[in-house]
């Protein structure tokens, strides 16, 4: 099942640091403060614009689309978070159109790390190194966003945070080693279960894209990939979780990102320079079906994000080299 | 009140801090490489596209010997001295970076807190830096240093420690992968700063912080 490199782009002067892709876009963001939009459905896969980089006087840690519309949401360690979209009322039909900032977003007391959208695009959640997670309410523009809640159960920096593809249950992962999953209950948020194994930061997860079983998927400074499963409702009201299957161990250094495609497999990047997809063979069993060496060439690899672009599943990945690696994979 | 943290550190002569001795066989092996045997090597080099290939090493040891006899028999080839070889076509044969190398990059950044250097007050040490080359320079290397603290409660090995990172990874070309960590029992909190000091996104952050990378520029500095 071979990885094959379909285009590099030279994007960024520093540090690659998350992909994020929807409706054939790529956007990604940078230690150089630019977010770039990258066309992934032309057949010479190009940069479309570069966002107004006036805006964080910091890095750019993170990016992500808001589901069903043409939002982007971005954190910084400016400690902000910006919000970029078309203005629809204006007509440039068939016309390009400048993406224009829409909100910013302030609350954290130190860099943002890490930002997603609920499946829904009705929360954005946001968690920082002042060890706390945000949950925001936005309007239906993308302009005016209500903090519901701030969860300060992290005892250390949170890394990253995932929604659930299709229900309204967010995953945190921390420096403290563990991951914490979240549930909206009578209006507030509470933590319903508490994932403890890695031995040493959580960098990322994912959840399964699945209609009969609840997974998680994360991966760590300790060099390994973990999934983790839902078993029962526990009788204090706390979800029951168990760790279902540690991947195959092929990376050497840490792991910095993973992502779960629709189709079922799991990809994973790291410091080593590795780009690994794994499949699932029997339940809870694992195999490493392709991998790719010095992906980013010498330079760390601090993201991954599967995309379906024309029908077709690519892989995307950005590095320290401040490129992004746009490969097909054949399954 | 005291002013520093630790205000009697020992100090080590700078004269005395370990450097390379200079290595006559090298002198006289560059000096006695004639321009036939530059290009020769040359040749080789473009037959088997790379420096690590067995005939091109024999050949070198060749060389290497015919060196060491030429100067053991102290007679200087006229002529060979002065060859108009451009050196940037040499660069294939370049050294690998060894440990003393690396202490060479960082021995020379200032303490925070005492006008001495690293190298000075002994906390970064020529056999706690481990450099794990690999020949093929398109794969990944490892260098791992391991600092002394001048004492077991200093708040500033987190800032010391920085320091020594922003220099190596301003020096080393981007396939050093550097691991930073308190030699074992230097620290109290050993590993909570060890964990910190290889974050990569920590340390990213604090690169971007103009204050914190301020007091990182005056400890480089005095770097050579």
């Amino acid at each position: 099942m071979p990885i094959t490199l379909l285009k590099s782009l030279e994007l960024h002067s520093d540090k690659l640091w998350s992909i994020d892709s929807a409706k054939g876009l790529m956007a990604t963001a940078s230690s150089d403060r630019k977010i770039k939009l990258v066309n992934l459905r032309a057949t010479d896969i190009r940069e479309v614009e570069e966002l107004d980089d006036s805006t964080h006087k910091k890095s750019v840690r993170s990016v992500a689309f808001r589901p069903h519309s043409s939002i982007l949401a971005a954190g910084s360690f400016d400690s902000t978070i910006s919000v970029w979209g078309q203005d629809e009322n204006e007509d440039t039909q068939g016309t390009f159109q400048e993406t224009e900032l829409l909100a910013i977003i302030e609350g954290h007391e130190n860099e943002v790390k890490s930002v997603a959208w609920s499946h829904a695009g009705e929360f954005l959640a946001s968690c920082s190194r002042d060890k706390s997670v945000w949950i925001w309410e936005a309007d239906e523009m993308g302009e005016e966003y209500e903090c519901l809640s701030v969860l300060q159960e992290h005892s250390q920096d949170v890394k990253h945070v995932a929604w659930h593809p299709s229900m309204n249950l967010l995953a945190s992962s921390s420096y403290d080693d563990t991951i914490r999953l979240w549930r909206e209950d009578s209006d507030d948020w509470e933590c319903v279960t508490v994932l403890n194994g890695h031995e040493g930061t959580v960098w990322c997860s994912a959840f399964e894209t699945s209609e009969s079983q609840l997974r998680l998927v994360s991966c760590s400074d300790d060099a390994t990939v973990r999934v983790w499963k839902y078993v029962e409702e526990g009788d204090d009201g706390e979800d029951i979780w168990t760790l279902e299957a540690v991947l195959p161990r092929i990376h050497s250094r840490a792991v910095y990102s993973v992502s779960w495609s629709p189709g079922g497999f799991i990809a994973s990047v790291g410091s080593d320079g590795l780009l690994v997809v794994y499949k699932e063979t029997e339940l809870g069993t694992w195999e490493v079906v392709a991998e790719k060496e010095e992906a980013h060439g010498v330079f760390e690899i601090n993201t991954v994000k599967w995309a379906n672009v024309n029908n077709k599943e690519l892989l995307l990945t950005g590095g320290d080299d401040g490129n992004a690696n746009v490969w097909s994979f054949d399954p | 009140m005291s002013e520093f943290i630790n205000e009697n550190p020992a100090i080590l002569d700078e004269n005395l801090l370990p450097s390379r001795p200079e290595d006559k066989n090298d002198t006289i092996w560059d000096a006695q490489l004639n321009l036939a045997s530059i290009q020769r090597r040359m040749q080789l080099i473009d037959i088997h596209q790379g420096a690590d290939c067995k005939v091109y090493r024999n050949i070198e040891l060749v060389d290497r010997l015919l060196a060491k006899e030429a100067y053991l028999n102290d007679a200087v080839a006229p002529g060979l001295t002065d060859t108009d070889t451009d050196d940037s076509e040499l660069e294939e044969a370049e050294d690998p970076i060894d440990a003393q190398e690396v202490y060479d990059m960082i021995a020379h950044i200032s303490d925070p807190e005492h006008p001495l250097t690293l190298g000075q007050l002994a906390v970064v040490n020529l056999p706690d830096i481990d450099v794990r080359e690999n020949k093929d320079k398109t794969k990944i290397s490892e260098v791992i240093v391991k600092i002394t603290p001048t004492i077991t409660h200093c708040s500033l090995a987190t800032l010391i420690g920085l320091g020594i990172r922003v220099r190596l990874e301003r020096s080393l070309p981007p396939r050093y992968r550097i691991t930073i960590l308190l030699k074992s029992g230097s620290h109290q909190s050993e590993n909570q700063v060890n964990k910190q000091l290889n974050d990569k996104e920590r340390v990213a952050a604090a690169c971007d912080n103009d204050q914190l990378l301020g007091v990182v520029s005056k400890m480089l500095s005095t770097c050579k």
